[in-house]
């Protein structure tokens, strides 16, 4: 067991790849938003794929660990501390019955992964531990931890050892600063907004807004236009020119709600009413995951073809070759 | 208009939206639930998840085991096989939910949206006298004449979007603008062309008529009609809309909180889109009860 002592801002169950098989009820894929760095997470303690962690955002716990075990801490820089020495980050650290991990608040990156041999053993529900807290479904009774849980860990069965570390060219190159480029590929609804309007997204800057969350991204930038069918179109579709008629909405969507773009991440909704210009691909989440409030998004207009290949490069870094012994 | 032929729209690195139309004509959410079911029995390779819609279908897919052309093809096969779409047949369970119309909860709900964020008058009276009907009891009159389709259950858990079979209790409102910031859980809601039901307290901004006391989904099997299955409705499902007072919702909130509520979900009939056409085309639309 875990015990939650502090839980943190926000600090929830994960697994990969989250949720499937019930989206057309209604159910998100949820799941960690930087798969990158939780698979390797994952790796370095010797679990499964789908071992559940913990996904912790922008202010971590405090955690004590009742047995000994084996962890690993990756994605966001979070000072973390093991009984009060500095304990590193993307590398497999023994635990002693007992011990308490502090975490800060993210430095570089927004979003921590924290991987214990065994894995999180909450109850599954429809198939996978990831919390959907807006429904409450998933995760530890439903929602991000609280101060006081405790946590139930999985058998360790993994080969997992300490003093395994992921290699520096191997981990996402989370940047220091506040620039982001973020690849996007155009469509389902790229018709409805005219040459003007494209070109003014790809050429803009965009901010990350304070509201934004696992829900969506709410993007400030500059104002959008239109192609004649976004105006010129049955009322079914609604008066909005960024409205249309029901449709579902792929992850990743960048969903124009008015003039703000709202890119729908991995708790957000599967449909409604209104259109998606362009798309951004799975390879590129874990820039949203780990990009903080007032940082500044400029997009890359990427083929399917090219979206598929860099997620082929992200996957083939997730497997053992990407681990060294930590010197 | 129906498409000659179908759109295959990307949508990132693993998604595509097959678009059969542009319009809300019930034929294309025909089209769009007779591919869902056709890839639910093809089992085709690569094929995650499927979300349909009004006039669409997004089908998730993994890349590593389907290219996007060959999954394009195979989707092409698979409609082509669905033939005419009045050959359609879906499997169609009626569903009866209980409402109370001009309930006092949705009541408190618009009044708090229009105390807080913009004035308006009540929902059901707002949505009667666009319609042309005399008044919000006859709105519930003719929303409860009619067999709901299901188009998609999406959004939120369970969520059912719905429009009226009977064109003779159709119905149409703008939606709100801005939204709500909550929503009474349970609330019948109407927007647009379509009928809702809230399945999560969230935003929203569909008008508000009535509420029903039932859940529409539940992950920990608290009532039996949740034993085997994890949310009520499906798309292609149809619902009817069972008017009641305040005593029986009263009573039918009890039983569901003592985990005793028995729905009413017939499962013995297939939908005929050759059928309904013909029935549908045999009315007088401009009729209302």
């Amino acid at each position: 067991m875990i015990e939650v002592v502090k839980a943190g801002l926000e600090t929830g169950v994960q697994d990969f790849p989250g949720r499937y098989g019930f989206w057309e009820q209604g159910f998100p894929p949820s799941g960690p938003f930087d798969m990158w760095s939780f698979r390797l997470a994952n790796l370095l303690v010797g679990n499964a794929d789908d071992a559940a962690g913990l996904e912790i955002q922008f202010l971590g716990p405090t955690l004590r660990f009742e047995s000994e075990t084996l962890i690993a801490l990756t994605g966001a820089t979070m000072a973390p501390t093991l009984d009060g020495v500095p304990m590193p980050q993307w590398e497999s650290v023994a635990v002693p019955a007992g011990a308490v991990l502090e975490t800060g608040f993210a430095s570089t990156g927004a979003r921590t992964y924290l991987a214990v041999a065994g894995g999180i053993d909450t109850a599954p529900v429809l198939g996978s531990r990831s919390t959907f807290h807006m429904a409450g479904v998933g995760g530890m009774e439903g929602h991000a931890l609280k101060d006081g849980q405790r946590l139930p860990l999985g058998d360790r069965a993994g080969a997992g050892r300490p003093g395994r570390r992921v290699r520096a060219d191997c981990r996402p190159p989370i940047p220091a600063g506040k620039e982001w480029r973020i690849e996007v590929v155009a469509g389902p609804n790229d018709d409805w907004i005219d040459e003007a309007g494209q070109h003014m997204f790809l050429e803009s800057a965009w901010t990350l807004q304070a509201r934004s969350n696992r829900t969506g991204y709410r993007l400030s930038g500059p104002e959008w236009t239109f192609a004649a069918r976004a105006t010129d179109k049955g009322p079914e579709h609604g008066e909005h020119p960024s409205n249309i008629l029901d449709h579902g909405y792929p992850v990743g969507a960048v969903n124009l709600c008015g003039q703000t773009p709202i890119i729908l991440v991995n708790d957000g909704p599967s449909a409604g009413g209104f259109i998606n210009p362009f798309t951004v691909p799975s390879a590129a989440f874990w820039k949203l995951a780990q990009s903080k409030p007032n940082d500044v998004y400029r997009f890359d207009l990427v083929s399917v073809a090219d979206a598929q290949a860099e997620r082929q490069r992200i996957d083939a870094l997730c497997a053992e070759a990407s681990l060294e012994d930590a010197g | 208009m129906i498409f000659d032929e179908p759109r295959f729209l990307p949508g990132g690195d693993t998604f595509v939206l097959v678009q059969f139309g542009d319009d809300a004509r019930i034929d294309l959410n025909f089209m769009a639930l007779g591919l869902t079911a056709a890839l639910r029995e093809d089992r085709t390779k690569g094929v995650i998840d499927t979300n349909p819609s009004y006039n669409s279908v997004v089908v998730e897919y993994d890349p590593d085991l389907i290219g996007a052309d060959d999954l394009e093809r195979e989707l092409r096969r698979l409609i082509e096989g669905l033939g005419p779409v009045e050959d359609l047949e879906l499997e169609s369970r009626l569903a009866y939910l209980p409402v109370m119309y001009r309930d006092p909860w949705t009541k408190a709900c618009v009044e708090d949206y229009a105390e807080r964020i913009a004035p308006r008058e009540g929902d059901p009276e707002f949505v009667a006298r666009i319609n042309g009907l005399e008044d919000a009891a006859q709105l519930a009159r003719v929303h409860s004449g009619t067999e709901h389709w299901v188009v998609a259950v999406c959004s939120t858990p369970g969520l059912p979007l719905m429009v009226a079979l009977d064109p003779r209790c159709a119905i149409t409102s703008p939606k709100y603008n801005p939204p709500r910031t909550w929503t009474t859980l349970g609330a019948i809601g109407v927007g647009g062309l379509s009928t809702s039901i809230y399945t999560t307290p969230g935003p929203g901004g569909y008008n508000l008529i009535g509420r029903t006391p039932v859940p529409l989904w539940d992950t920990q099997a608290r009532l039996p009609a949740y034993r085997d299955r994890v949310v009520l409705l499906d798309a292609a499902d149809r619902v009817k809309f069972v008017p009641v007072e305040r005593e029986e919702f009263d009573y039918i909130e009890s039983r569901v909180a003592d985990g005793t509520y028995t729905f009413n979900v017939t499962g013995y009939q297939r939908f005929s889109v050759r059928a309904y056409k013909a029935w549908a085309a045999s009315l007088d639309a401009s009729e209302r009860f």
